[in-house]
């Protein structure tokens, strides 16, 4: 689907596209937290395109994706959760995340 | 002591403040550890100096001020919503550099989060307790805290009621978790009964805590306090969130 | 003499020593009327920790991880800032980057030069 060359980061999503948090395993360590693992939410932003956090640190010769800012609705992310309106957003590579019948792949 | 016309003589000088005249452990230990580590080649005698200085400048006086500015000029203001690392340069902070080593820790993807009449942010760092330092200064102990850290993310308006700010539950309360190379500071909104004021009187009441999300700032709230509530929802024995696979 | 402890941490008895003394900055200021909220190491070893991650000794993720393990557990009635020395310190013992022997000659040759000023 996508692959990246060093001057093209992968990125999939735009601004507005439904996606999921992949649930996957992690070799040493990982920024995405567990409450957010399986979990639905929104692309809030596009930010910087970089490395994954993951293969800097053990300078593996990753590949540069971008990195977004996901919304979450917290009844979403919270059995007990009471305000509806509330929301959370935080950032994930391209490569945890995975389309939700999106328009576009 | 008095003049020979009966009147004081006003040239003493205060004494100074007290300070702590015992030599601790823990002072003790900070400069073992420091030395020790300059002996094994941890670092330099040079680089630890200019860390321990530049801890020492960075402070929320930039943060202040940035928002005071967006406050006055709606063109700023936009500046700091499209390119906040623009921004910082107006009030003297370079991301790129921030360190004036040019190695920044503290990453360089700065987001400048804006608060409206029915959007409250509040920032928090889950992982380990990123922070925008040169923005903001030091981090609080609280904010590095497990029980701030693990508690905001499902429990923020019980968290932000322990710090006095009550948010309607009409206004959406947003939480940000940085856990990744964007560094966040929220830009509140600009209280009612400061017609007129000018920048440096603006900034005098957008605190730290007014930047991270757990006050607002209002007229005469120039420093932040933190009373001690007991936390009605303690670290530990909560049940699984509901993402986590089985 | 170092125990076990349930965190799969082992106490570290020099840390411990210190630790019993209960001479956190939130006491020995009042005791002695000093109004600094903080006590005047808190910089310095802001510059230890940022220095050990920028050389790569001591990563600050890894520190963090290691501050909050040891600070939930073997440390948590010691507050802030001491707490993150001492966690520093075990941390740094625990990973071979220094020695308890060699950190216990230290500490007693810097607190004779101290008294000596």
């Amino acid at each position: 689907m996508s692959s990246s060359s060093k001057n093209t980061p992968v990125c999939r999503f735009k601004v507005g596209d439904r996606v999921r948090i992949k649930d996957q395993s992690w070799l040493f360590y990982s920024r995405v937290q567990l409450y957010a693992r399986g979990v639905e939410g929104t692309i809030a932003r596009l930010n910087y395109t970089d490395l994954v956090a993951e293969d800097e640190t053990f300078n593996v010769e990753g590949e540069i994706e971008q990195h977004y800012i996901v919304q979450f609705r917290q009844q979403d992310l919270w059995p007990e959760y009471a305000f509806p309106n509330d929301t959370l957003q935080s950032e994930y590579p391209d490569r945890w995340l995975e389309p939700l019948n999106n328009s576009q792949a | 002591m008095t003049t020979a016309t009966g009147g004081h003589d006003h040239g003493h000088i205060h004494p100074p403040a007290p300070q702590v005249e015992e030599i601790s452990d823990y002072s003790v230990l900070e400069i073992a550890l420091r030395e020790l580590a300059i002996e094994h080649g941890l670092f330099t005698a040079e680089e630890h100096l200019h860390f321990t200085e530049w801890a020492e400048k960075i402070g929320p006086a930039s943060g202040s001020r940035l928002v005071a500015k967006a406050w006055l000029d709606p063109e700023f203001k936009k500046l700091c919503l499209t390119d906040a690392n623009a921004a910082s340069k107006a009030v003297g902070v370079d991301w790129l550099d921030p360190t004036g080593a040019g190695t920044p820790s503290d990453y360089t993807h700065f987001v400048v989060l804006e608060d409206t009449p029915t959007l409250h942010h509040v920032i928090v760092c889950t992982l380990c307790s990123c922070y925008p330092r040169p923005m903001l200064g030091n981090s609080p102990y609280w904010y590095r805290s497990t029980n701030y850290r693990r508690r905001l993310v499902r429990w923020p308006r019980p968290v932000l009621s322990e710090f006095g700010l009550i948010v309607p539950p009409e206004v959406e309360v947003r939480v940000e978790d940085s856990n990744q190379k964007c560094r966040f500071m929220v830009m509140p909104m600009r209280p009612e009964g400061t017609d007129g004021w000018t920048e440096d009187q603006l900034a005098e009441i957008v605190t730290r805590d007014c930047m991270i999300g757990v006050a607002s700032p209002k007229p005469g709230r120039t420093a932040d306090k933190h009373p001690i509530h007991k936390a009605r929802h303690p670290v530990g024995h909560e049940p699984k969130p509901m993402g986590v696979a089985e | 003499m170092s125990a076990a402890s349930d965190t799969g941490h082992d106490r570290i008895a020099l840390l411990e020593a210190i630790r019993s003394q209960g001479k956190e900055w939130g006491v020995l200021a009042p005791k002695w009327g000093c109004n600094d909220p903080d006590p005047p190491w808190k910089f310095p070893l802001a510059g230890t920790f940022e220095a050990l991650s920028e050389s790569g000794a001591l990563p600050s993720l890894e520190r963090r991880h290691a501050e909050d393990e040891l600070g939930d557990s073997l440390y948590k009635d010691v507050p802030p800032p001491e707490s993150y020395l001492l966690t520093l310190a075990h941390t740094m013992i625990e990973r071979g980057l220094l020695a308890e022997g060699e950190l216990q000659q230290k500490m007693q040759a810097v607190r004779s030069r101290l008294e000596e000023e």
